[in-house]
This record gives C-alpha cells, structure tokens and sequence, in this order.
C-alpha cells in the first residue's frame, strides 16, 4: 500500500518545469530517501505535498486524502521541515513548540517530547534567535515529529549539523518508522547518509523521475546499464550524468 | 538525543485521529503567545500613556482657553486634542501590525504556519481579534485621562460620561479599517520596514485630506480623526456604514489576496 501516490505531478514556472510528470509510489512504514542535485525539483514536489506551491498538472494522493480538497485533512497527518528551519525567534524552543502543539490540538506534554526526542532538553527554555545552526534544525524537527505523524516530510534535514549531530539524526529517522509506525520522505544531498538510512529511493533529475526502487533493485538497474555499484554516491552520479548527457549536456 | 521508545507513549494515542486535531478556528490566544518579548504590549500601554497625556497637559497649560467655550465639556477637549491622539493611535496600529507579521517572517515561522492545518486567513483574523482589545485599553486610558480633564477643570457629569463612551466607541469603529489595511500591508511586503514605510506616508497623506470633504475623510487613515462630538446624525451614519463596508471590503480583500498568493507559488 503506497502512503503517498503521485500521478503525473507537474510544477511549472511559466516555461520553465521543475517538477515533470512525476509518478511517485511512497510504501507505507518505508523510509524514502529523495535523492537529486540542486534544482531537480526534490524541494518543489515536497512543497507540493505541503500544499505550499500549487501543481500545474497531475494530482497526489496522501494516505488516501486527495489534494487539494483534503489539504487540511493532509496536514493533520503530515509533519514537515522545509529547506530551512522555521520558528518564532523571540520565543523559546518550548514556547516554538507549544504553539505548533496548540495548532494540532496536542496536550502539553507533547512539546518536552519532542524537545527531548531531538535533544534540546537542556536548551528549551533559550530563545530560538539564540541557538546555534544544528540546535536550530533540531527545533525544526522536534516540530515536524511533535504529535508523532503518521507521515513526515524532511528537506535535507541534516545541513547544518556536525557529523555527531548527523549521526544522531539518521539514527533517530531510521528509528522512526519502528518506533511511531510513520512513513518517512526525506530528501538530502548527503548520499552516504542516505544510503545509511533509506530502504526507498527516488531520483529525480531536471524534473524527471529517473529511478525509484529499493536500494536492491537500483544496484541491479545500474548493473544492468553498466553504471559502478560500488556506493549510491558513483551509481547517483552515473546516472545523473547518463540523463544529462542524453538531454543534451544540461547540468 | 532519544531514539528509544518514549516514556511518555501513553500520555495521547499514536495516529489516533483525535491526537492531531488542528483546524480552521480563530486563536486570538495563541497571537497573544507570539507576540512575547516583541515589545507589542508595552507599545500600547506607552502610547496610551502618551496620548492620554496629551489632553492633560495641554488643560495644565492653557485652560483658560477652553473654559469660555459653550460646547460641551467632551467635545471642547476632543476638538482640542483628538487630531493627535489619533495620530498617535494610527501610528501605533501601523507599527503593531508591521511587529505582528514581523514575528512571523523574520525567522520564516509563516512557512511552517502554512504548513500546519491551519487556514492562513485564519491567522490574520486572530491578529485582528488581538488588536482589537488592545486598541480598547488604548482608547479606555485616553478616555480616562479625558474624564480627568472633565472632572478637573470643566464639568463632569454622567452625559459627560456616556458621551465619552459612544466617542471612544465611534473611534473604534473608525480604527477598524485602518488596524485592516496596516495588517493587509503588513501580510503583504515581507519586508517591515516597507510596510512601515507605505503606513506612514498614509497617515501623513491622511493628514493632509481636507477635513470637510466627506468622500476623502472615508481613507481609512483619515476616518480615525473624526470627532463624534458635534457631529450630524447622517454623518455620523455616513462614516460608520463607510468603516464597516470598508472593513468588510479589506477582509475579502485579504482572503482573495492570500488565495491568490498561495495558487501562484
């Protein structure tokens, strides 16, 4: 069963298409790594689901709701952090936090969750202008995971962090599916980590979806098409530059 | 950092429907919260402080140029000192509605707002329900230290009373478009300081409308200046109907503009 199901999803700009036809299949409990360079449209279509931008063409489904005539139904289930953390600087990471749990209902206790959950226990009482860049992206996250969503929606969730802090996060994302039964897209740069932490993987290129699979059936399509299968960073790259290549050496 | 099962699992159901509720409603409270430490509500209270000071010092100063005058005691001081008053009342409406969307953009919280289940119309609603009482206790001081002025040094009686009352309520009304339109500026320009900016050189336009011509007193920074003492009955009609056509006028406004702004991102 797919938690999250596109068909044909188009974003376009006037000529310009960041998102091209897109049919995504998002396995319920999996956790999707969306894997693409800058400007492949991996933010664009996350947005999309968010109900941030709107599609030009095609139509998503989450867990069964329809966009856009479920859009608020979607967000009761969906917890996100897009391209930058988001929150009140003159609050206090637990003021930030009681006010999304307020949003969605969620009695008090669940804000020191997730502060705990992301480790900002001893920082909650700072004021979040004051908070170091991984402190900040862990803010964003404690307030994508308060009230444990069924779905979470992470745009490269560790930037900013120091390689303990990236470590602590993948650990905790690929944690999550286990722990709170939730469906997990994350999109990242980092290809190692994602390849630590993914069980799917979505490509996308110039606005093309140009692999989706598990990790299994994308070393096999890169075996097949004689690209190194060494690690996910040299068969992503292979495969990025195949598609570049064929579209006429657009980088 | 935790990754094992929380202690806390018990407290609210996991993917029960009822654990993420959110919604369309109003949370005028939850505006309150997000104004701490902005310095908002010490603003009001200074500039209430100020405008009412302003009617006390000028009776401490020159009285005696009042106290021949036939009007009542009410209006004599309005007429005197209402025209800055509520400038200062329409500044302070300009720079709260600019620190309101302040909070909001500075640290990109409205992304995540947008992204909560949560109606984006619904958050400027809240804002306006939270200026609301705040521009009364605003007008609740300034009608205090009239009353003062009244009791102190013309005659205070309880029609000296209630017509202070329908004064600062008629005021209210007259706020209202202008509280609409800074908020709507404010929403609109990301940017505070050009809110700012287009707000007061409303104000000083407003300014400088002439006082007579009734269509040009309907700018909704020029209709707070109006005085409800010694007004005609129809004009009195005339400028409320005016503030809530164009209050309701710049709600829709709103709701299209934010629709608007959402279908072309």
């Amino acid at each position: 069963m797919y938690i999250i199901e596109t068909k044909q999803l188009t974003k376009s700009y006037g000529n310009f298409a960041a998102v091209s036809g897109v049919d995504l299949h998002i396995p319920k409990g999996a956790v999707y790594g969306f894997l693409g360079p800058n400007g492949a449209g991996k933010s664009t279509t996350m947005k999309m689901f968010l109900g941030l931008a709107k599609p030009t063409g095609g139509s998503f489904t989450i867990d069964g709701k329809k966009y856009p005539e479920n859009r608020v139904e979607i967000l009761k289930e969906v917890g996100s952090f897009i391209e930058a953390p988001a929150f009140y600087g003159n609050l206090t990471g637990k003021e930030n936090l009681e006010i999304v749990g307020r949003i969605l209902g969620l009695p008090k206790s669940a804000a020191l969750e997730a502060l705990e959950l992301v480790g900002l226990t001893p920082y909650k009482d700072r004021l979040a202008r004051k908070y170091s860049l991984g402190m900040k992206q862990r803010l964003g996250l404690a307030s994508a995971l308060i009230g444990r969503p069924p779905i979470l929606i992470l745009d490269e969730p560790t930037n900013g962090l120091d390689p303990v802090g990236i470590h602590e996060i993948r650990t905790l994302i690929r944690s999550l599916p286990k722990q709170f039964d939730c469906t997990v897209l994350v999109s990242s740069h980092l290809l190692s980590e994602v390849e630590l932490m993914a069980d799917h993987i979505g490509i996308l290129n110039h606005g093309h979806l140009l692999f989706e699979g598990t990790l299994e059936q994308l070393k096999a399509h890169a075996e097949n098409q004689g690209y190194p299968t060494d690690n996910l960073e040299d068969t992503f790259l292979a495969v990025i530059d195949a598609d570049n290549r064929q579209r006429g050496g657009i980088r | 950092m935790k990754t094992q099962s929380l202690s806390g699992s018990d407290r609210y159901p996991v993917h029960d429907s009822t654990s993420r509720r959110g919604g369309y409603g109003l949370k005028p409270g939850l505006e309150y919260k997000k104004i701490k430490r902005t310095g908002l509500l010490p603003a009001f209270v200074c500039c209430g402080l100020l405008a009412a000071a302003f009617p006390v010092a000028d009776m401490a100063v020159r009285s005696e140029r009042y106290l021949s005058l036939p009007d009542s005691p009410v209006s004599i001081l309005l007429h005197a000192d209402w025209q800055m008053m509520s400038m200062l009342n329409v500044l302070l409406l300009v720079v709260a509605a600019c620190i309101l969307y302040h909070t909001e953009v500075s640290d990109n919280a409205l992304l995540k707002m947008c992204s909560l289940p949560l109606k984006e119309s619904s958050l400027f609603f809240s804002k306006i329900l939270l200026l609301i009482p705040m521009l009364i206790f605003t007008l609740a001081l300034e009608a205090a230290a009239l009353g003062f002025c009244c009791w102190h040094w013309l005659s205070f009686s309880p029609e000296a009373l209630t017509e202070l009352a329908y004064s600062m309520g008629f005021s209210l009304l007259l706020l209202l478009p202008a509280a609409l339109l800074s908020l709507l500026l404010a929403c609109a320009c990301k940017n505070m300081w050009i809110s700012l900016g287009i707000g007061v050189v409303c104000i000083f336009t407003a300014t400088m409308l002439p006082a007579d011509n009734f269509l040009l007193s309907l700018f909704p920074y020029a209709m707070p200046f109006q005085i409800l003492a010694g007004m005609q009955k129809e004009t009195i009609t005339g400028f409320s109907t005016a503030a809530a056509l164009e209050s309701l006028g710049l709600c829709a406004a709103e709701i299209i503009f934010l629709k608007i702004r959402r279908w072309s991102a």
